[in-house]
């Protein structure tokens, strides 16, 4: 792990700064939330649209710019894009493919004392209902460019999950490779299978150290694309493998771990589950690390409970 | 007879055409939005007729005017005026629900050539339209975006959101038409929630507005003619208009805005309404 820190907010404006420059047709649309692009809207500002506060605006705002041939991003509170403007999400975007990208910030615990009105826990789940949605959750600001990048190379709509402002760890290096639909195996091992997303890898990957030195190998899967879900890799691993956990900071219901556990439910019945997440409740006000902790969703967390799970062969431990 | 006469009168003869092709096709699939449709006949007519530049044979031309029907129940009269201008063969009509996964649904979808966006789910179609006018403007077209609403429709807060910031952004190049016909699906609009005064609601949110008669084909062409009212302005067209209009049993009943015609109704009417056979598969 390297030891500067960067905002997945940052990566994301230096990214839409450079696919702006090079593509003409890139556009921004905002809800009042023009920040988050960064230097664009100065560099560009005859391609920045703010909407003002009205997120089914800037979501209908874009669909006409993209059925005129542009290339528009939008962005907002993860809960106000998707689940305020969810109904133009689906009838004027998705239905239509419209090549929007969606780009829901203050995810998992990041807004931390905002309360449960901004801790988005639930947006995975909403835009997972509707078809037609590529949804990506970087681990890291390297991944969070890359991915940035990524979905304006592909056509048609995206949903990505960035953070609130603050500085994070940042997991990977230059030489990192993002690719939509590709899971990525950060560790390997042989005894469980941990695949997690967004910012619940980095918790992932202390947990999985944690685990080390208790004499637990497990492999670390960043399934940054929840859908489409890297099925292939999944059943690879799961062939020898079968013990699975998935972490998300979101709830367990509709996200990362539903996806998991519909492939797993259908192509791998004799493999354990375990999900941890969100247990179907709503968030609260806290500090990142105190909501980690009070969710049971820190890598200490973590760790015991793949260590009590792992005890528990016989017992289909499933809260 | 000079040019506008010409046009008037071809005008007519299309939202005629609409009239009759809206009441077989919903007679024939014993659905659709008929009253909804019948109040906008006159002014699709003028639109696609006397003052849209749109190129049927290619329907994705980028400099086209583009319609976006927000009420997009209303779409009989759309599916009508599009293949009349040749957007697509008047064969498919028969197909408006009568066949699963028919390209002329309960409301209108992009598949089908000229139509500009999905709609069904009000309040949507400012917002696009506003996203649309952004586009021309960006790019230096000249082309204009008509929106129609119903008046129920206004409802729907999110219009009023997308109102504000077109006239924010100056779109001189929008103009929203309301299809003021005063009903909505459960009643009157003043009994369900009050839209007036509406023209001052329009004015405040800082756009220009005229409140004309829907269904008089010179006053609607001149009025469409006219846009933009104001330069770095958009415009809002309030229609009047009667709810079933060219229906008597019909008009300005509020049970008509999801009501057809029994085929048996439809007999009796066709020769005063010099309608179709109803069992042709095509008009």
């Amino acid at each position: 792990m390297r030891e500067f820190k960067k905002s997945t907010r940052t990566s994301f404006a230096e990214a839409i700064l450079e696919v702006g420059s090079e593509n003409k047709d890139v556009v921004t649309v905002a809800a009042d939330s023009a920040s988050r692009y960064g230097d664009f809207v100065k560099k560009f500002p005859e391609r920045c649209f703010n909407v003002g506060i009205a997120e089914q605006t800037m979501i209908g705002v874009a669909a006409g710019l993209a059925l005129c041939g542009k290339i528009p991003v939008v962005t907002s509170y993860a809960n106000f894009l998707a689940f305020r403007a969810i109904e133009q999400v689906r009838v004027d975007i998705a239905t239509a493919d419209l090549n929007v990208k969606m780009v829901g910030t203050d995810t998992g615990f990041s807004s931390a004392w905002l309360g449960f009105t901004h801790l988005a826990l639930e947006d995975v789940a909403a835009i997972r209902s509707i078809p037609n949605i590529v949804i990506i959750d970087p681990a890291d600001a390297t991944e969070a460019y890359l991915a940035t990048k990524a979905m304006f190379e592909y056509k048609g709509p995206v949903y990505m999950r960035l953070r609130g402002r603050k500085d994070e760890p940042v997991l990977f290096g230059g030489d990192y490779v993002f690719r939509i639909g590709e899971g990525k195996v950060l560790k390997e091992g042989h005894d469980v299978l941990i695949i997690s997303s967004g910012s619940a890898i980095y918790e992932s990957l202390i947990a999985w150290e944690i685990l080390r030195q208790k004499g637990i190998s497990a492999t670390v899967v960043n399934m940054a694309t929840i859908r489409p879900l890297d099925e292939a890799l999944l059943l690879e691993i799961t062939s020898s493998v079968r013990s699975v956990v998935t972490v998300e900071h979101h709830n367990i219901t509709g996200g990362l771990g539903s996806a998991v556990a519909e492939l797993l439910a259908e192509k791998r019945p004799n493999v354990r589950l375990l999900r941890m997440g969100v247990k179907d409740t709503f968030g609260t006000a806290g500090s990142e690390e105190m909501l980690k902790a009070h969710f049971g969703l820190d890598a200490k967390a973590i760790a015991e409970r793949v260590e009590v799970f792992l005890k528990n062969d016989c017992e289909n431990e499933v809260s | 007879m000079n040019l506008t006469e010409d046009k008037i009168g071809a005008i007519m003869k299309a939202a005629e055409r609409i009239r009759k092709d809206c009441i077989w096709m919903s007679t024939r699939a014993g659905t659709g939005h008929l009253g909804p449709a019948l109040s906008i006949a006159d002014i699709l007519a003028t639109l696609y007729v006397g003052v849209m530049k749109v190129d049927p044979k290619n329907p994705k031309w980028p400099d086209r005017d583009r319609l976006i029907l927000s009420k997009g129940h209303g779409c009989l009269a759309l599916y009508s005026i599009l293949s009349q201008v040749g957007f697509f063969d008047r064969k498919y009509l028969g197909d408006f629900c009568t066949k699963c996964d028919t390209l002329l649904p309960g409301h209108p979808e992009l598949k089908l050539p000229g139509v500009e966006a999905n709609t069904g789910s009000l309040g949507h179609g400012i917002a696009i339209g506003m996203g649309m006018a952004l586009a021309a403007k960006l790019d230096g077209k000249q082309y204009r975006v008509f929106v129609v609403t119903g008046d129920g429709e206004l409802q729907e807060g999110s219009n009023w959101e997308a109102a504000m910031a077109a006239a924010h952004h100056k779109l001189d190049n929008l103009v929203v038409i309301v299809d003021r016909n005063r009903l909505q699906l459960g009643d009157l609009t003043e009994n369900i929630s009050k839209l007036e005064p509406l023209e001052e609601k329009w004015k405040s949110f800082g756009w220009r507005v005229k409140s004309i008669n829907g269904h008089d084909i010179k006053e609607l062409l001149s009025t469409l003619n006219d846009v933009p009212f104001s330069i770095g302005k958009p415009s809002a067209i309030i229609a009047n208009t009667v709810k079933g209009k060219g229906l008597k049993i019909a008009e300005n009943k509020v049970e008509w805005h999801y009501k057809v015609l029994t085929k048996e109704q439809y007999e009796g009417l066709k020769e005063e309404l010099a309608l179709e056979e109803l069992g042709n598969e095509r008009i």
